[in-house]
């Protein structure tokens, strides 16, 4: 999942400091589930928006939708009535969402979350960076674990010399992500797969921008 | 307003409380109004409708006009409206279909009346009707722990359905033996429970059978666990137990006859926090005098009867010669192989020199201790523990016998130790809780959360704050989402708390009769404080709290909740814009939640407001949070009182959304 957090309220009245109407845009995808930008996180900001605007003399309007995920154009289309009939959208979702809806939006669409990475929930309010989005998978080689997301240095190799009682030289809360991956390997008896010497990595960016087509899947559109 | 539903029908009575409404409010005027504007069945003026011969009259109202619901205006006694929830109650309704109207402290005279009246009416449409669920359940029940404790619940339960008795350890078994032979019980031995799905009613527990994994179906459980008693010798100076030196409970499982013997019993040195050393003496120590013992000395420090039957007991031994000897600070103790002696001081001879007993017999309290098997058994469950690892927390809502799980019960020194009459009436209640699952079917009233599968991200957050582990995340080609699958609340674990709803980030959630559209319709236009409360603490503390200043309820608008762990953010800024200038929540006292942590989620939430406040420039100040018990209706006024003063001081919101 992409985990976001809310953006500092100081960060988000900067941006609509010049706005009467806005929109706050939200998202039941992943910013529901990682309570950054669902329904009620719309209503919070809203609401917070609003006391604001109207402790410092400046009231606004402020409308509130929430769509299925704002990464989809037919979705985004349900957002169409409100943002006709705002100056501005603050939108919850991911960074993917924001733009898509930027695309989309005749008025200026701004960011109400940051974007942080793709995670997993390890409890209410616990998240943590478990994928890079690399492009070229080499969790069969490191026992499940993760080298580019974990290794705070993204190490294919590791771990380095700041590996010291199983913590990373970074912060003694941080776990070194290769003795994670020495310890999985061990215990599943594969030991012998940290012989090989994991090659420079394809980061599948040389073509510029990563694009996703299947011509097998693909609508022939006119 | 909702759509009126016509299987909706309402009663009104507009009550003159013996004329002290009509001073104020034209009631004949308010009927009329009501009568023209309003959906109801029935609507009657009475001077009281206290009075015994009126409530036989109310209760051939609801038959002859077939209403199912009740809307009483009039005074706010307590104890009078409990009287016509019970008549309510008798007829079939709930208490959720009996809404009162406090006709004393309405402003506005006659058009205020008619206001809150129809505020209220519309209130009763908006929540429509309660369904009642049938739910098919499990009848047999699961006892875990097969020693006597474990044995007489089972033999209590098996006499209405079938009973499985499992047990992990041969060795403590003792209560095998009482239940041989008897019907409806049958025993699961060398076994151990692995985990369990399900909720109430519909159980299903992974056992490991000689290595196996096995699945049985159960409606209800009940853990019979027996504490353990272990004899630290720190507490008697290092004795060393021998022939002459006994614990209670090696005492107690003797075979040979005292006649003629002198025996003292050591008290308050061991399971100083428990009765049950002192049941168990005294009931030991009026059988040796019955069996003809030389001397039976009871040594103590605080000799505690605070239980059924000890005090008595404490009469009789006291009356057949048991001698009661009080001691002050340390005994010193010496064994010989013919006698053991304990020396002590006297706590008001002060100037005597410490005392000696010599006896054949010492016999030594244990601590009691949880069985080994205890924290396996409440992670497999998903129960909570309590003080000194026994089950259960240590908080005066939780009924004793009651999990944190519906359908989870607990009998007996499992959680704490107990003795012969408190586990006797822990039986009763279990036998009557567990019974309702003894024909197979249970109906239930559907008041447990409502799910829009539109909305539901499954994102889990409700089922991880639950308290009870009432959801589940069921899939089902029909909800209305992305992944086919929603929460989902079960009516017979659902303990109705609203945790899950003001948890929920995609708002998906409502709680009957306390949704967010009631909520915040309440607050449409709020006074100067508006003071969200638990109904099970702040709100009657509120109630009493008006009686000692009516005054004061002038600029305060009480909200009531049924825990603080409803109490969403969104209810707390909302308040605020739409002009109150204080915030209160009313929360029960710390490790005092009904429903285990609602007060702790509260009191995150007014952390989250306060700093959203200060953020943009707020004073935080304006949330105020108060730990308050039902009872301390003084301590509510004088927390109103600080938040009116604070208020004051602060002057008026400035982020009030003035439309």
């Amino acid at each position: 999942m992409i985990v976001a957090e809310r953006k500092p309220i100081e960060k988000v009245l900067e941006m609509i400091a010049p706005y009467k109407k806005v929109l706050v845009a939200g998202c039941y995808g992943c910013v529901t589930v990682c309570l950054a930008g669902g329904e009620k996180e719309v209503g919070i900001l809203a609401s917070q928006i609003r006391l604001a605007r109207s402790k410092d003399g400046n009231p606004i309007e402020v409308v509130e939708q929430t769509v299925e995920r704002q990464c989809d154009a037919e979705y985004l289309a349900k957002f169409q009535d409100n943002v006709s009939s705002v100056e501005a959208v603050v939108s919850l979702a991911c960074g993917i969402g924001i733009q898509y809806l930027a695309e989309k939006s005749p008025v200026p669409v701004f960011p109400g979350v940051n974007t942080l990475f793709l995670g997993a929930n390890l409890d209410v309010g616990k998240w943590a960076e478990r994928c890079f989005a690399c492009g070229d998978c080499v969790l069969d080689k490191t026992g499940g674990i993760c080298p580019i997301a974990r290794c705070s240095k993204s190490l294919l190799n590791g771990p380095c010399g700041g590996s010291q009682y199983g913590k990373c030289e970074v912060s003694k809360d941080v776990d070194c992500g290769w003795q994670l991956i020495y310890d999985r390997l061990k215990a599943l008896g594969q030991l012998d797969k940290l012989k090989e010497i994991i090659p420079a990595k394809n980061w599948k960016r040389d073509k510029g921008p990563r694009t996703l087509v299947r011509e097998e899947l693909t609508l022939e559109r006119d | 307003m909702a759509k009126n539903n016509k299987n909706i029908r309402i009663g009104i009575y507009l009550c003159d409380c013996d004329g002290k409404i009509s001073k104020n409010i034209d009631l004949e005027k308010v009927k009329t109004v009501i009568q023209s504007e309003a959906d109801f069945e029935y609507i009657r003026i009475t001077s009281a409708l206290c009075g015994k011969i009126e409530k036989e009259k109310l209760a051939g109202e609801i038959d002859k006009y077939s209403l199912n619901r009740l809307l009483i205006a009039g005074c706010t006694d307590q104890f009078i409206r409990r009287q016509f929830l019970q008549v309510a109650e008798e007829k079939g309704m709930t208490r959720y279909d009996v809404e009162f109207v406090d006709l004393s402290s309405v402003q506005d005279g006659s058009e205020g009346a008619v206001a809150v009246i129809n505020s209220v009416l519309a209130k009763i449409q908006l929540r429509g009707e309660i369904v009642i669920e049938e739910i098919e359940v499990t009848p047999q029940v699961l006892v875990i722990g097969c020693g006597k404790e474990g044995a007489k619940a089972a033999l209590a339960i098996a006499k209405n359905q079938p009973v499985v008795m499992v047990e992990g350890d041969p060795g403590v078994a003792d209560g095998i033996p009482l239940v041989k032979g008897a019907p409806n019980i049958s025993i699961k031995a060398g076994a151990r429970v692995a985990g369990i799905e399900g909720f109430a009613g519909n159980f299903t527990v992974r056992f490991i059978e000689n290595g196996q994994l096995v699945k049985q179906k159960f409606g209800a459980v009940v853990v019979a666990l027996e504490a353990q008693p272990v004899y630290d010798k720190s507490k008697y100076g290092g004795l060393e137990l021998g022939e002459h030196v006994l614990t209670l409970s090696q005492f107690l499982a003797r075979e040979k006859s005292f006649s003629g013997q002198k025996v003292t019993f050591v008290l308050g040195k061991a399971d100083a926090d428990s009765l049950l050393s002192y049941a168990k003496t005294l009931e030991a120590a009026i059988d040796l005098k019955e069996k003809g013992a030389a001397e039976v000395n009871i040594l103590y420090e605080d000799m505690k009867v605070s239980a059924d039957q000890l005090e008595q007991n404490y009469e009789i031994a006291r009356a057949k010669g048991v001698n009661f000897l009080k001691y002050v600070g340390e005994i010193e103790f010496y064994s010989t192989v013919i006698a053991a002696t304990v020396q002590y001081r006297e706590p008001f001879l002060t100037q005597l020199d410490p005392l000696r007993i010599t006896s054949d017999y010492l016999v030594l309290a244990e601590d009691y201790v949880p069985s080994p098997e205890t924290k396996e058994l409440a992670d497999a469950l998903e129960i909570r523990l309590g003080p000194a690892g026994f089950f259960q927390d240590d908080n005066v809502h939780f009924l004793p016998v009651k999990s944190n799980r519906e359908g989870i019960y607990f009998v007996g020194s499992c959680h704490g130790p107990i003795h012969g009459v408190e586990i006797d009436r822990e039986v009763a209640t279990v036998v009557a809780e567990v019974g309702r699952f003894a024909s197979g079917k249970v109906k239930v009233p559907a008041l447990q959360p409502r799910v829009d599968p539109e909305k539901c991200a499954v994102c889990l957050t409700c089922y991880r704050t639950c308290p009870h582990k009432a959801i589940e995340i069921v899939h089902d080609e029909s909800l209305n989402n992305l992944y086919h699958s929603a929460a989902r609340m079960n009516p017979l674990a659902c303990r109705r708390c609203g945790t899950c709803a003001a948890e929920c980030p995609g708002k998906a959630i409502q709680l009957p009769y306390y949704s967010d559209q009631e909520i915040l319709q309440e607050i449409s236009k709020p006074p100067k404080i508006v003071a969200y409360a638990c109904e099970n603490s702040g709100f009657l503390a509120s109630e009493y709290a008006k009686e000692l200043d009516p005054e004061l309820q002038e600029n305060l608008q009480i909200v009531r909740v049924p825990c603080s762990g409803k109490i969403d953010v969104i209810y707390l800024l909302k308040a605020l814009e739409r002009g109150a200038d204080g915030v209160m929540l009313l929360v029960c006292h710390k490790e005092n939640c009904k429903f285990v942590w609602g007060n702790e989620r509260a009191e995150k939430r007014k952390g989250q407001v306060r700093k959203l406040l200060k953020d943009i420039g707020l004073e935080e100040e304006r949330i105020d949070f108060v730990h308050i018990a039902a009872n301390q209706g003084n301590q509510f006024n004088a927390a109103v009182r600080a938040m009116a003063e604070r208020i004051h001081q602060l002057g008026t919101n400035a982020g009030k959304v003035i439309k």
